[in-house]
């Protein structure tokens, strides 16, 4: 090995070791596999409180049977939909394409229910879907019912309906005034009276927090029903007629799309993959370009560099820096990027719907290379600019002057341009940027999975190789001819004397 | 013997100011060689330049035969006046790096930097990291990193700066061992003593220039010798002697007086006694005060410069 890549090598692997050893590389680095680890978890725990806890206190002896054939038709369309879903996405129709299970364009009518149910419900199909489906295929999770009715205690059963709130209380806020804290408390309780369609006589709704809209709708269309059943009946209409007109409603075909996106969201989804390594990449860079400056800074206040000078060239400890600056920068988004992969293919639910769709772009070996050179190429652009910077300073202070306009100049736009390329939109404004060098990288990274002209690609890779050996030979001159340099800082015409000079 | 280094003609400008102005001269295999001068001088600008750091604009520089360049660093050892290390790096880690830069193997740098700890009492202190040491151990880790890899030629920065008696001890001892074990020692400094003690030959510069390049002796001579004499008569009618005046006042016992006789530049004391031996001049002490390198450098750098 020659001297010289031995000693581009060593200063690498130490500015490596450098920022692995600071707690905000590690804090850095484990954000994201904390936070898909986290999702499922807050999701459950929220997922815990969904089922609604109701009283039927049914003093007419009418409603309460409709309204729990309503909450289980309601439950049993949900699980139907669900199973929909999970069929499609895992292309299971072939294990009985008649099925309604195996429909997916279409919003299921309480007929469609009743036939679902009468085939024996969920149990059934996924027997037949067992007969079709891959080993590793995950298991149907059926969505938890949206309401739960609770036995009424007989004090309350046989309360007048005066005394019922105040016996209601200790249910809905177990755990106040001395009672059992660790109750499940009611979500509502509803009091259907006897006389109940009579004379205007309403029903009483108790609520422990606002009333859940779904269900006080589904309570709503039981009562109304009935009322308006009586009404016809009693004008003179027979009772088959009534339920004819209550069974007829319109038939609604959907089109959504597939679980994971399509349309306009999977659109934005494909998008995805792109616009997070260019968030990933814009994060990771001003990341550890900080902490390579903070290294350098370091090293000139020490007074380390006249030693390291005397073993190494500029050159080599410039490059050695670089590197080991993108070698820790792509060590984060690498591990980004597995947990990424682990959550999308190991996992199940939103997280793997968003993830598998996104990777979507990658299948294409061109593609993933044009990240891979628009990633180092970015990197290169702008580590550059923080090393001048280090190169130049004697503290953090001196930097930060430099620092701040150069971090608006290089952040500002990118957020931008990651906002419109999310609302779908483009235009000659993101065509524009794509070819300023400095949001080359970051522009053509989030254009990526909408698709980019060949000609584009290729134009602005090689523009990028021609701005970057720019930039490392005037830039390498500033921070060589910075290096042991004191005293005043250069200003804007001082610089362009450095970058004219070839060598002290 | 070789040339371990050789200036020939060395100039180095920054803009409009010269920092070091036509310089030449060597420095001899195995030699203890001094870098005189006083601030801004221009020491650490031919340093730089010998290393490589920085260019001249005219002149040439050989580093042990060879032009200044980084494929010189695994012969070099290098101790600069402003020192510092990676404060988060373990005290034999940043030795085993700076032997690694300087081209030894990893396992090689790594046992010359457990002796070199040893040697300096710090075999305890290898795994802690450099910003728990204390100023004196981080000194003695310093100069370790300059003499990890054995260098032929090893040059020294105002070493003794900022060193506590303790570690100039130590650094005195270091350049000892190094001149026996056969390298070149080259170092600057505005500290006579240490010059005094260590060096076989020096250099004095002043605004750039060079004003004496030779060994102790031969600057010694370039200020007029002094003696302290006990006559009875005046000894200011010798041959070679420039100036003499009694010391104290009146006359002394029996006639005989102290005397304080300044020679004529060139002069040998030896010459002046062989004269007066020679005259049956009576004397009763002949005593040569010898001339210290802070009046030759006063002398050569002037006052002013010499600050």
């Amino acid at each position: 090995m020659s001297a010289s890549l031995n000693h581009f090598l060593l200063v690498a692997a130490r500015e490596f070791r450098q920022i692995a050893g600071t707690k905000g590389f590690w804090i850095t680095l484990l954000i994201l596999p904390i936070a898909i680890a986290a999702g499922p978890i807050v999701g459950r725990f929220i997922d815990k409180s969904d089922t609604q806890r109701l009283m039927l206190i049914d003093r007419s002896g009418r409603e309460a049977g409709a309204i729990r054939q309503q909450f289980d038709l309601d439950h049993q369309r949900a699980v139907l939909s669900a199973l929909s879903r999970y069929t499609e996405r895992h292309h299971l129709e072939r294990a009985d394409p008649q099925a309604l299970w195996a429909q997916h364009g279409r919003w299921y009518s309480d007929a469609d229910v009743a036939r679902f149910v009468g085939a024996g419900g969920a149990p059934a199909a996924l027997a037949r879907i067992k007969r079709v489906a891959a080993a590793d295929t995950p298991a149907f999770d059926p969505p938890k019912p949206h309401t739960e009715v609770v036995p009424v205690p007989a004090g309350i059963a046989a309360a007048p309906p005066e005394r019922i709130d105040a016996l209601l209380q200790p249910y809905l806020h177990p755990g106040e005034k001395g009672g059992d804290k660790k109750a499940k408390a009611l979500d509502g309780a509803l009091l259907i009276p006897a006389e109940f369609g009579r004379g205007g006589t309403g029903v009483r709704l108790w609520a422990n927090s606002r009333p859940d809209a779904d269900l006080v709708q589904t309570l709503q269309g039981v009562l109304t029903r009935d009322l308006r059943t009586g009404y016809l009946r009693a004008n003179g209409l027979s009772p088959a007629a009534v339920q004819t007109a209550d069974a007829l409603v319109p038939a609604i075909a959907v089109s959504a799309p597939p679980p994971g996106g399509g349309g306009k969201e999977q659109v934005v989804i494909r998008s995805l993959v792109p616009l997070a390594l260019a968030y990933m990449l814009l994060m990771s860079l001003m990341l550890s370009g900080q902490w390579m400056l903070q290294g350098l800074i370091e090293e000139r206040s020490n007074k380390l560099l006249e030693t390291v000078l005397a073993c190494v060239s500029p050159h080599e400890l410039m490059y050695g820096k670089l590197a080991g600056s993108v070698a820790a920068g792509l060590t984060m988004i690498l591990v980004w990027v597995g947990c990424a992969l682990a959550a999308g293919y190991a996992g199940q639910g939103a997280i793997a719907d968003i993830i598998r769709p996104a990777l979507a772009p990658l299948t294409s070996p061109w593609t993933i290379l044009a990240m891979i050179y628009y990633f180092l190429a970015g990197y290169l652009i702008v580590s550059m600019i923080f090393l001048v910077i280090g190169a130049m300073s004697d503290s953090m202070r001196d930097a930060q002057s430099y620092l701040m306009p150069v971090i608006l100049v290089i952040m500002m736009p990118i957020f931008i341009l990651m906002q419109v390329m999310l609302r779908g939109a483009g235009g000659a404004g993101i065509t524009a940027m794509t070819w300023f060098p400095l949001y080359t990288p970051f522009t053509m990274l989030a254009r990526l999975g909408t698709g980019v002209p060949l000609w584009e690609v290729l134009g602005t890779c090689a523009m990028l190789a021609v701005v970057i050996g720019i930039e490392l030979m005037l830039l390498g001159r500033v921070f060589r001819a910075s290096l042991l340099r004191a005293g005043q800082k250069p200003n804007f015409a001082a610089l362009g004397r450095l970058m004219r000079r070839e060598r002290d | 013997m070789a040339d371990a280094l050789r200036l020939d003609r060395v100039s180095k400008r920054f803009g409009e100011a010269t920092a070091v102005n036509d310089l030449s001269f060597a420095v001899r295999e195995g030699e203890v060689f001094g870098f005189l001068g006083g601030n801004g001088a221009g020491k650490t600008t031919s340093l730089r330049m010998v290393l490589d750091i920085i260019r001249p604009t005219a002149g040439r520089i050989e580093v042990l035969g060879r032009a200044p360049g980084r494929e010189n660093s695994a012969e070099l050892g290098f101790l600069p006046e402003e020192r510092g290390l990676y404060r988060t790096m373990t005290a034999l880690d940043t030795i085993t790096y700076f032997g690694r830069l300087k081209g030894m193997t990893a396992g090689d740098a790594r046992r010359g930097g457990r002796t070199l700890l040893d040697r300096f009492g710090l075999d305890a202190s290898s795994k802690v990291t450099v910003d728990k040491l204390s100023k004196g151990m981080a000194q003695k880790v310093q100069l370790a990193t300059a003499v990890v890899n054995d260098p032929k030629l090893l040059i020294l920065d105002e070493p003794f700066s900022g060193l506590d008696p303790v570690n100039q001890g130590l650094l005195e001892d270091e350049i000892g061992r190094a001149s026996k074990n056969g390298a070149t020692v080259i170092f600057s400094t505005h500290v006579m003593q240490h010059a005094e003690r260590l060096c076989d030959r020096l250099l004095l510069l002043a605004k750039g220039n060079k004003r004496f390049e030779g060994t102790q002796g031969e600057a010694r001579r370039l200020l007029p010798a002094r003696l302290a004499v006990t006559a009875r008569d005046d000894p200011g009618q010798l041959p070679g002697v420039a100036e003499a005046a009694p010391a104290g006042t009146g006359a002394g016992v029996d006639g005989w007086r102290e005397w304080r006789v300044r020679l004529d530049v060139g002069v040998e004391t030896g010459d002046v006694l062989e004269a007066a031996t020679a005259r049956g001049f009576p004397l009763r002490r002949f005593e040569e005060q010898r001339t210290s390198l802070h009046d030759v450098f006063l002398h050569v750098v002037g006052q002013e410069e010499s600050r």
